[in-house]
């Protein structure tokens, strides 16, 4: 009966946690969600100002996933394989954009990159224009979201087998090769992860933006920063435009979740640990 | 059962997670407990970017939040608990006067509109026309806070407005980001009060608009309807327009009202 008694209590507590916990987080949203009526939260996701912001938000995203991907997975895998002294203060070297205050990393951006900073008068003789350009918005997003990408692609490489990528050194392969064709596969879907999660906190980025590369319409206005400027002006809009931005996120979440999840049911490690076994003629 | 321990432990955790919330609820609410008016209690301010470095100076007690006009109003509009309003236009606290959230605004100094550049000069700005040069990087406020108001208005005064226009690379909120960009040499050029110019001593490079252009900028202050402070508020806004509170701002530069 005492028995009986105490695991109702524990299952009350446990689901008064959960409301506690879920409500907490989904009720912000919900009020976003709800502030205006639906035709109007739709009309909102339509005007100049969030279409501009839109498609600047997802071309410099998009381009700097790109270079996210492109050297950021080697660097990842190198940086997952290698042992060397001094390894756990790259990680952490890494890691440290994580933490930084984006304002901090904005002012960082801005001494290093920006018309007066340490690499400014170089790019200056290169032609290269920063200040207040796509490109800024661009470096900001490759500093801000990058090591996101980079600290769950090396953790998704750490986690594969090792015993695996001996056995395709024994059998011949370059180091390449083994990237390429046996690690990045196997560990597809942890990079996967990594990609959505950067690319979230990417679509989101504000702080470093506004502080490194302005804001201006069509050109450096982000999704964020039209909200931001529009919050004083017209509210209606500028949550629209969050409606909107929470919108993008949870599709890019849902869908790395359901991609990874197909991945990892379709591409299960043992078959192809078969195929490699060292039973197999040399 | 090895996870009757961790079950109960993590029971345990959400008891004192309400615990901490509670403790720190209760110690803001003694903090700022006696809400009715007294000596003691420092006025709350919201006031314009522009007023940054002189109201300090002014009353030193009172609390403080410096912001663009646009987003201060908005914040007393969604109830933000403040005691004073101060602008660097009649427009919002005219505003807000019309929605019954703020007593009378007042006209308490006015300022002027420059043009500033970095002190390098980079782009060899001598007069407010050579704005208007292609490849001219100018930063402005926002059109809804009274800078990017002031600049626009300079704009259409000029006959330069489309020109000028063309060569704005980012809007900000408020007029201390302009004059960070041009202090940084992010910027070529941009439009700010006298007194942020000054206050920036050394960094910038100052060029007066030409009379025709200058906009009218007048700085309004007002008592928060909702305060729970008023005697402080008005206490606050006397000072401000105490001989002594106008002398200050006349040192940093603003004009009589």
């Amino acid at each position: 009966m005492r028995r009986a008694a105490g695991r109702a209590a524990l299952g009350v507590s446990a689901a008064v946690v959960c409301t506690l916990v879920l409500g907490f987080l989904i009720l912000p949203i919900a009020a976003l969600v709800t502030y205006q009526p639906v035709a109007r939260l739709i009309e909102g996701f339509g005007t100049n100002i969030a279409t501009e912001a839109m498609l600047v938000s997802l071309k410099t995203n998009a381009i700097a996933i790109a270079v996210i991907l492109g050297l950021g997975t080697p660097f990842a895998f190198l940086l997952a394989r290698l042992r060397f002294p001094g390894r756990s203060i790259v990680i952490t070297l890494v890691e440290l954009p994580l933490v930084t205050p984006p304002a901090v990393a904005g002012l960082g951006l801005l001494v290093a990159f920006g018309r007066m900073g340490l690499l400014g008068g170089t790019l200056g003789t290169l032609g290269i224009e920063v200040a207040f350009t796509q490109l800024a918005v661009i470096i900001a997003l490759l500093f801000v979201a990058g090591p996101f990408y980079l600290r769950g692609a090396i953790a998704a490489y750490e986690a594969l087998d090792e015993d695996l990528l001996d056995v395709a050194a024994t059998l011949g392969a370059g180091p390449l090769r083994r990237m390429a064709i046996i690690a990045t596969p196997l560990a597809a879907g942890g990079l996967g992860a990594a990609a959505a999660v950067a690319f979230a906190r990417g679509i989101g980025e504000f702080g470093a933006t506004i502080l490194f590369a302005g804001s201006l319409r069509g050109s450096t206005q982000t999704l964020p920063l039209a909200v931001y400027s529009l919050f004083d002006v017209n509210l209606d809009q500028a949550i629209a435009i969050g409606v909107l931005l929470i919108l993008i996120s949870a599709v890019v979440l849902l869908a790395s979740k359901l991609l990874i999840a197909r991945w990892t049911s379709s591409k299960s490690i043992s078959p192809s640990r078969g195929e490699l076994s060292p039973s197999t003629p040399s | 059962m090895p996870s009757a321990r961790l079950i109960r432990s993590v029971a345990i955790l959400p008891a004192a997670a309400l615990a901490a919330v509670a403790a720190g609820c209760g110690s803001s609410a003694t903090s700022s407990g006696p809400t009715s008016a007294s000596a003691a209690t420092p006025a709350v301010v919201l006031a314009a970017a522009s007023l940054t470095k002189v109201f300090p100076e002014i009353e030193p007690a009172a609390k403080y939040s410096f912001g663009g006009s646009g987003a201060l109003q908005m914040q007393i509009e969604s109830g933000a608990p403040a005691d004073v309003f101060a602008a660097a236009s009649p427009k919002q606290p005219d505003a807000l006067y019309a929605k019954g959230l703020v007593g009378k605004p007042v006209q308490f100094a006015s300022n002027r509109l420059v043009l500033v550049t970095p002190a390098a000069n980079p782009a060899h700005i001598t007069s407010v026309s050579d704005i208007t040069r292609p490849g001219v990087k100018l930063v402005i406020c926002n059109a809804t806070v009274p800078c990017g108001d002031y600049a626009r208005t300079a704009f259409t005064n000029l006959g330069i407005t489309a020109a000028a226009t063309k060569n704005v690379v980012s809007e900000t909120t408020d007029v201390t980001q302009v004059l960070a960009d041009v202090a940084l040499g992010q910027a070529d050029a941009g439009f700010v009060y006298i007194t942020d110019a000054d206050a920036a001593q050394g960094k910038v490079h100052v060029i007066a608009l030409p009379a025709q252009a200058k906009p009218a900028t007048k700085d309004f202050i007002a008592v928060v309807k909702a305060s729970h402070n008023r005697a402080a508020a008005e206490a606050f806004i006397a000072k401000v327009l105490s001989s002594e509170g106008q002398a200050k701002l006349r040192a940093d530069g603003f004009g009589s009202p």
